[in-house]
């Protein structure tokens, strides 16, 4: 399955959530530092939150 | 005054029970968590200044909210596993909490389905509220398509929808025998009865926001979606066409309140907001409090019980560095549980080591403290070549990505430059063939990129599609994905069939300069 975390695409496997997303991306530290994870509608998202195929999250 | 009939009277009664609240205008008030994953107990998130969450808090939120209005306080799955407070128990505590808070219907989530279905059986023949599955198809004793609540008179139907995906990121056997089917046509096959049968049409969900407002798109007549999945944190109702689409964040971080006034069958007005669950002191509700800490001892006393021993010292300091005989016991553990050929994991995933003696539960949560689950992936030859390579590209600064490993053996060069250091690899007693395709078992943090390996994701990116069939998972290159049980319990379960571990270091990965 492919997302994209800040238009970035990334492949998961089924069943990984917003954090292994982050992790592929090199961003997870970015949370740890404060930043959060936002939808394409602008509503925040939780580390273990589930994905969808060609979803976009972004990092801000 | 002359008295009415009895006849006439049940009629009016029948008349005004039996059937929609039409004419009349009716508030209603929707209370809703999901993705509540057991953590009963107040909690730091990563990034967060403060502790939020606290089933104790919560319940009180829920009992204000609940004074002077017709409610509904639904749960939109995912709320038996995760936290130790629920898994330990299998999500007993969880349907105890949501029985004391006296939910009216809860849908099930993926998660619902990873102690297997025996289990969840038990789960809803325990919990005093109804447990929705409409588009499972061929689990039989326990969940209902749907459910009609009248509150006040208004009559509300729910019907409760699952991710479709479940088969695939659960043990293929818990599911064995179920399928999991689109939710829209199912929600559109149901929609019509209930529009006749009720006022009001709710759809409790979990399939993330995103399949919720597509579900709102594709089944017009649904009045709310209230939904999980996502752990979306959605601050606001969202409206798609005529359809109220909500969802209440997770881990009882936030109290989704949604309220209605109802005429005729059609929403006059809404409001909605989430009402954000901070431990504060005498803002709890006692018994709810009273539950959490029976459970939380319990969680306390499971930790300290004894599973087996360790027939000689568990090496975890030197797993950044060499084999080990705890990694070569966990690598061993994990190639078992998942049928592969070969594993390979970071050892910086293991972080601690076991004194001889008695194993209890605390000890392996102490080595395996992340929330890991166990994956497997067809590599080929080349790949398997890399990701040892990657694993040994660390050595100088002792970093994490040194792997443990089992079914495969290596000779590697300190002196080499990093990229070039693998010699001589052996995989079932034979020499590594870089053409063909191993079954290679692994944690989720490294197939998802951690610690720097690339390899599972490169073979993943050839994988075009995985689905589950006949209870197995079929895809062209993941074998086995448990999203549902921990590493460290596949471990427990291993140490307590045992009794005894006495794992020799016994040469897999060998230093020669």
């Amino acid at each position: 399955m492919r997302v994209y975390v800040n238009n970035k695409p990334v492949e998961l496997l089924p069943g990984m959530t917003v954090r292994h997303a982050l992790l592929q991306a090199g961003l997870l530290g970015q949370i740890e530092a404060g930043r959060k994870v936002y939808d394409d509608w602008g509503n925040e998202v939780g580390l273990a939150g589930a994905l969808s195929a060609e979803m976009k999250i972004w990092v801000r | 005054m002359k008295k009415l009939p009895a006849f006439i009277l049940s009629i009016i009664l029948a008349i005004f029970f039996l059937t929609p609240a039409y004419g009349r205008e009716v508030s209603l008030r929707i209370l809703y968590v999901n993705d509540f994953h057991g953590f009963a107990e107040p909690y730091q998130p990563t990034g967060s200044q403060e502790k939020l969450g606290g089933a104790a808090s919560l319940a009180r939120e829920v009992k204000r909210l609940r004074q002077g209005k017709p409610t509904l306080l639904l749960a939109a799955g995912d709320m038996i596993q995760g936290h130790s407070w629920a898994t330990f128990f299998q999500g007993r505590s969880s349907i105890a909490l949501m029985n004391l808070m006296r939910f009216d219907a809860m849908v099930v989530g993926n998660h619902e389905f990873d102690f297997g279905q025996d289990v969840l059986k038990k789960r809803i023949a325990a919990a005093r509220f109804p447990v929705l599955g409409a588009n499972v198809e061929g689990f039989k004793d326990g969940l209902k398509p749907y459910v009609i609540k009248t509150i006040q008179g208004l009559k509300v139907a729910i019907i409760g929808v699952v991710t479709p995906d479940t088969p695939q990121a659960t043990h293929p056997g818990n599911v064995a025998g179920l399928k999991f089917l689109p939710p829209a046509p199912v929600v559109e096959k149901y929609l019509p009865e209930l529009k006749k049968r009720a006022d009001l049409v709710l759809v409790l969900s979990h399939l993330g926001y995103q399949a919720d407002r597509d579900l709102a798109a594709k089944a017009p007549g649904v009045a709310v979606i209230v939904g999980g999945h996502s752990h979306t944190k959605l601050l606001e109702p969202a409206v798609v066409g005529d359809t109220i689409v909500v969802q209440a964040w997770e881990h009882a971080k936030a109290l989704g309140v949604l309220d209605l006034t109802v005429e005729d069958g059609k929403i006059k007005n809404f409001s909605g907001r989430l009402q954000m669950i901070k431990p504060a002191a005498g803002r709890e509700d006692k018994e709810v409090r009273t539950l959490v800490k029976k459970y939380a001892a319990r969680v306390n006393a499971v930790l300290g019980e004894k599973i087996g021993e360790a027939a000689l010292d568990l090496d975890g300091e030197h797993v950044r560095a060499q084999e080990t005989n705890l990694g070569d016991l966990l690598a061993d553990v994990l190639r078992q549980a998942a049928g592969a050929q070969a594993v390979i994991i970071n050892g910086g995933g293991i972080r601690a080591g076991i004194p001889k003696g008695t194993i209890a539960v605390k000890d392996i949560y102490s080595v395996l403290p992340f929330d890991n689950y166990l994956v497997a992936i067809r590599l080929t030859g080349k790949q398997i070549r890399e990701a040892l390579e990657h694993g040994v590209s660390g050595l100088e600064e002792g970093a994490g990505r040194f792997p443990q490993v089992s079914g495969l053996s290596f000779i590697y060069s300190r002196r080499a430059p990093a990229g070039s250091r693998v010699k001589e690899i052996v995989i079932g007693g034979q020499p590594l063939d870089p053409r063909k395709e191993y079954v290679v078992a692994t944690n989720d943090f490294m197939a998802a990129g951690g610690d720097g390996y690339r390899a599972f994701g490169e073979a993943l990116k050839s994988s075009p599609d995985f689905a589950c069939t006949g209870g197995m998972l079929q895809g062209e290159k993941l074998v086995y994905n448990d999203a549902g049980r921990w590493l460290r319990d596949v471990v427990i379960d291993y140490i307590r069939r045992q009794k005894t571990v006495a794992p020799q270091v016994n040469g897999r990965i060998k230093q020669i300069d």
